[in-house]
């Protein structure tokens, strides 16, 4: 700020000028501090050293504080997570493990509790007079996980299910070449049980062929709001029947029904097609043959596009006495047994009959027919129809909890001892029969309820005595119910924090181990790459002149090269170990370091005191290391700090493609491995997602403030 | 100028040569991959008459001693027939002659078998490049237009809020955004694709695909953009003939914009321009995710099936376009500034 300028300092000018005359007399002086004794003074500020001042600076900037702390307690649970956490993430674990939601809360609030919330899941209400029955599939869903169960009614489902009924087969094709979209029935011959059709004494009829155009949806389902599935175009359907001529290579092709938008054969006008195959076959008996419905384009225009063709039901019926020709025109339902009665083939999956028989779901007749070249033809279910449900399923519950299994005598033994239970018989030999010998009345009493796995008892009929080997001594099981946790040794029902995998690994563990893998991966590479470049620079920099070309070039090639193509190659040449990993990463990454040096060292060498030193004797080692490296370094760390969150991110990318770690996990391991379960187990993403995002933004915040709390250009500049 | 553009070509050239060199010895010396196991013997036959055709093996009529493993033989071919592979210089002296007197990079074993391996690429390149283009057309004008109202609004909540974001989508991979992504909008709602359509597919469902795709490379270039706008604009706000035109009595929207972004945009142009070059790469990630016939998903597959001539030819288009944007860059800023002249003798 500029001083404002008094008024009477300029007095002087206006006085006359005699009275200017600016002489003074050595009276006018006087000594100040006289008699005063002054020393050197202390400095009134505090000494600080570099290290303390770049610390200061960093405590200043708030996110970086925070991210270093980010930062500390991820480093610590990587460490001590894999050390105190006992289960075992080395391999596959029980089943009983696989896929457990992730669970914080013991209350069942639906949220971090380890249930999951199951929408619409088709369910069996094939006895419709029991809705206690009315359940999903046992094999997806055990019943004592099932809570909360709602039902939505029956709706209808493009997607086959075995608790689904009726529907149209859609047979599709779907290219860009004028090719046919087949829906093929299965060749007897390459089914578990083949067998011959014998035309000479018996025959076909096709009793039904109803293939639909919108308008036909409509009416046939009563609802007049149903459309076509959205690529719709209508192709020409027909029947076929095709067989391999004895000696023949090519397949011989009978049409039966010819092609048409739509057909309509129904049981009051069935078509006899045994004549027609007979006819043009020249032959009677076939062994190795099969049907098919056939769309193809119905005009020139359509040629290019997607064709599909709607199938309401196909059945052909046989009056041969043959059982296994009646089991292939059967597959979907009907009553075995009586002579003559017409067994609907598995295309009836239309069949909108009451009774949905054994097996007549849209999933199995989906099965029966096959589809040639997969990725241009489709063979779907459309407009099927199943009962919804929702419900809560608590997967500890479920596989943790009770169940009924087979207990041997062992375990009772075990548990009788511990004092859990008790049970007074033994098996003994009594006239050449194994026979229970027995002291008590009861033959098995629970002593200890909450620590006993078994929760049921058993009477001695329920026992079943076996003989261990021949000749050797005998011994019994029985069905009990089990808490399966207390069978496998647990107290209390386990927790898994993140849940577990599709191996049963508990995924806090293994996320963890995987963190810690990562980050070691990081420091490493880090150490080598930083010394290299170190190295390297302060040689190109420090000598300069024709070494300094060579070594630039040499950078500059390595850096030419794209880091994923080095990583392939050297992972592809030398396996994915941890060592190599680091060789793969180190290869490119030290040039960073070694230009910033080289820029330094360049600055630094021709200053004064690299001249002075070297004019007293220095050698250049001595140069560099004691001169110019100190005051080089600020800048080069401030470089070379963000290099650990780009070797983690490097490793996961690379992962990520396929090449990762084999017997190691990481977090680039574990997110590729479970990128499957997207759509199922989102969990098992979104954990080890959340903590790769938290250490990279973390790790890049800390490092931005390190960088900006380091660097010697911003020393002093106050924010 | 000009002398000092040749200069960076030729040097550039040489580069590329020397690192696919070294590549391709490198490939090669992972040995013959014979993914034929299992075929017929006629195709076996014509793998080998392929790799004899590109000079990569040699064929004796009796088995030799000195030239390593016996690769496969055949005996129903009019005469015995013993391979062996030549020496990996001899291959990449062959290999040379072919690419620079014939432009023959050989064939494809796994992917499309017997296809030419630049074929293969030519074929995958277009959706890769639409991709790209889209995702820079929309990214750049985005990354600029959040970087410069950063800038002006420095140290404004709206600054903050850019930084913050910027900071955050900066950090996270990208295969964490694209999985989330699809898991959102194609599998939990359903609006979007799960995967890139079939050339047949409807319009809609074509045009619905290009949305994640063209999001999760927009992301990264987005930040990018953003935070180089930002630092540069920063900069030049603070700068003295800034203040100068100011002081003359420009109003603040003239001086920023006869001013600060013309100067700012010097370093900004020339990443743009790169950029540019950088559609003729693809994203491997994202096509291996999202199931693009694109050039980096061509990369995954062929490193999974060891199709190693479309490995090279993929190799080179990635390192030829990293050489090529480098080029670009620096030759760009003397055109955009001419008080700069890159290689200039002090």
């Amino acid at each position: 700020m500029a001083k404002k300028v008094k008024n009477n300092d300029f007095d002087l000018v206006n006085l006359p000028l005699e009275a200017q005359d600016p002489s003074i007399s050595q009276d006018d002086f006087v000594l100040q501090q006289a008699d005063k004794e002054i020393h050197e003074q202390k400095f009134q500020t505090k000494p600080t050293t570099f290290l303390k001042d770049s610390l200061r600076r960093f405590s200043k900037n708030k996110s970086s504080v925070v991210a270093a702390y980010i930062l500390g307690i991820l480093v610590l649970l990587s460490i001590f997570v894999p050390i105190f956490d006992r289960n075992d993430v080395s391999q596959a674990q029980n089943p009983a493990f696989v896929n457990l939601q992730p669970k914080l809360f013991d209350n069942a609030n639906g949220f971090w509790d380890g249930t999951v919330k199951v929408e619409d899941t088709a369910v069996d209400v094939s006895n419709p007079d029991d809705p206690s029955t009315w359940l999903p599939d046992p094999a997806l869903y055990k019943p004592s996980g099932i809570t909360n169960i709602k039902y939505k009614g029956e709706h209808y489902t493009n997607v086959p299910d075995q608790y689904g009924k009726g529907g149209y087969l859609q047979v599709a094709y779907y290219g860009s070449t004028a090719e046919e979209g087949y829906a093929i029935s299965v060749n007897p011959k390459e089914s578990s049980n083949p067998f011959t059709l014998d035309l000479s004494s018996s025959n076909l009829t096709v009793t039904s062929f109803v293939v639909v155009d919108e308008a036909g949806l409509r009416e046939i389902e009563g609802d007049n709001t149903l459309a076509a599935p959205s690529n719709y175009t209508l192709g020409l359907t027909s029947l076929e029947f095709v067989f391999l001529k004895e000696g023949d290579l090519e397949e011989t092709v009978v049409e039966l029904i010819e092609p048409a938008l739509t057909q309509n054969i129904t049981p009051s006008e069935p078509v006899d097609i045994s004549s027609t195959i007979k006819d043009v076959a020249g032959q009677d008996k076939f062994d190795n043959f099969y049907f098919r419905i056939t769309v193809t384009a119905p005009d020139e225009q359509h040629k290019h596009s997607n064709v599909d063709a709607l199938v309401k039901s196909l059945v052909i019926t046989t009056d041969s006495t043959d059982e296994s020709v009646r089991e292939y025109f059967s597959l979907s339902k009907g009553k075995l047994g009586e002579i003559g009665m017409s067994f609907t083939n598995a295309m009836d999956a239309a069949s909108r009959l009451p009774e949905v028989g054994t097996g007549a779901n849209t999933k199995t007749n989906f099965g029966f027919w096959g589809i040639e070249n997969a990725e241009k033809h489709f063979v779907g279910v459309y407009l099927g129809k199943a009962t919804f449900a929702s419900f809560t399923y608590d997967t500890y519950k479920a596989t943790l909890g009770e169940r009924t299994m087979t207990l041997y005598s062992d375990k009772f033994e075990e548990y009788r001892d511990l004092g859990y239970c008790d049970f007074d018989f033994v098996i003994a030999k009594e006239g050449g029969v194994a026979k229970i010998i027995v002291s008590e009345s009861t033959p098995f009493t629970i002593l200890d309820e909450n620590k006993c796995p078994v929760t049921s008892t058993f009477e001695f009929s329920d026992v079943e005595v076996y003989q261990i080997a021949v000749g050797g001594e005998y011994s019994w099981s029985v069905d009990v119910d089990v808490v399966y946790y207390k069978y496998l040794g647990y107290e209390t029902m386990p927790k898994f924090l993140m849940g577990t995998d599709k191996n049963g690994r508990d995924m806090f563990k293994y996320v963890f181990e995987g963190l810690r893998n990562s980050l070691l991966l990081g420091v490493i590479t880090f150490a080598v790459c930083f010394l290299f470049g170190l190295l390297w620079g302060a040689v190109s920099g420090y000598f300069g002149g024709a070494v300094d070309l060579v070594m630039e070039r040499v950078t500059d090639i390595l850096s030419g090269v794209p880091w994923i193509v080095v990583m392939t190659l050297v992972i592809l040449k030398a396996g994915s170990s941890f060592g190599t990993f680091v060789l793969a990463l180190c290869l490119t990454g030290w040039i960073g370091t070694a230009s910033t040096t080289r820029t330094q060292f360049y600055r630094f060498r021709g200053r004064e005191y690299v001249l002075a030193s070297r004019t007293l004797g220095a050698s250049d080692a001595r140069l560099i290391a004691k001169h110019i490296l100190p005051n080089a370094m600020g800048t080069i760390v401030t470089g070379a700090v963000l290099m650990i969150p780009s070797v983690i991110f490097s490793e996961a990318t690379i992962s990520y493609l396929g090449l990762g770690f084999k017997n190691l996990s990481s977090l680039g391991v574990i997110l590729s491995n479970n990128q499957a379960e997207l759509t199922s187990h989102p969990y098992q993403l979104i954990f080890p997602s959340v903590v790769i995002a938290l250490i990279m933004i973390s790790f890049n915040l800390f490092g931005n403030g390190l960088r900006d709390a380091i660097n010697p250009s911003l020393k002093g500049e106050e924010e | 100028m000009l002398k000092y553009s040749i200069k960076r070509i030729i040097l550039a050239l040489i580069t590329a040569f020397i690192i696919l060199s070294l590549t391709f010895i490198l490939v090669k010396s992972l040995g013959i991959k014979d993914t034929t196991f299992g075929a017929k013997e006629n195709v076996k036959h014509a793998f080998y008459i392929e790799q004899l055709n590109l000079g990569y093996v040699v064929v004796f009529n009796k088995p030799m001693s000195g030239y390593g493993k016996l690769l496969a033989e055949f005996h129903s071919f009019g005469q015995d027939e013993y391979y062996y592979a030549r020496p990996i210089l001899e291959q990449y002296g062959n290999w040379l002659a072919n690419v620079f007197t014939k432009w023959d990079w050989g064939t494809s074993i796994a992917i499309e078998p017997e296809a030419r391996a630049i074929d293969i690429i030519a074929w995958r390149l277009p959706t890769s490049m639409i991709l790209n283009v889209i995702s820079v057309v929309i990214s750049v004008p985005l990354g600029i237009g959040l970087g410069i109202l950063a800038g002006l609004k420095k140290n404004t909540w709206i600054d903050h809020l850019i930084s913050t974001l910027v900071m955050i989508f900066i950090s996270i991979p990208s295969f964490v955004v694209i999985s989330f992504l699809m898991y959102a909008f194609c599998f939990q709602n359903n609006w979007l694709p799960t995967l890139w359509p079939t050339p047949g597919a409807d319009t809609k469902t074509k045009v619905l695909a290009f949305i994640i795709p063209v999001i999760s490379l927009s992301f990264g270039s987005v930040c990018g953009y953003t935070r180089f706008v930002r630092a540069e604009l920063c900069e030049v706000m603070s700068s003295e003939y800034l203040l100068l035109a100011r002081t003359k009595g420009l109003t603040k929207n003239q001086a920023i914009t006869r001013h600060a972004l013309k100067n700012a945009f010097v370093p900004i142009l020339p990443s743009i321009l790169a950029e540019f070059i950088g559609i003729f790469g693809g994203s491997m990630i994202l096509e291996q995710l999202y199931g693009i016939p694109g050039i980096g998903k061509l990369y995954v597959t062929a490193i999974n099936t060891k199709d190693y001539n479309v490995l090279m030819v993929d190799m080179a288009i990635f390192t030829t376009v990293g050489l090529l944007a480098g080029i670009v860059l620096d030759l760009s800023y003397g055109f955009i500034d001419p008080r700069i002249r890159m290689g200039e003798k002090k």
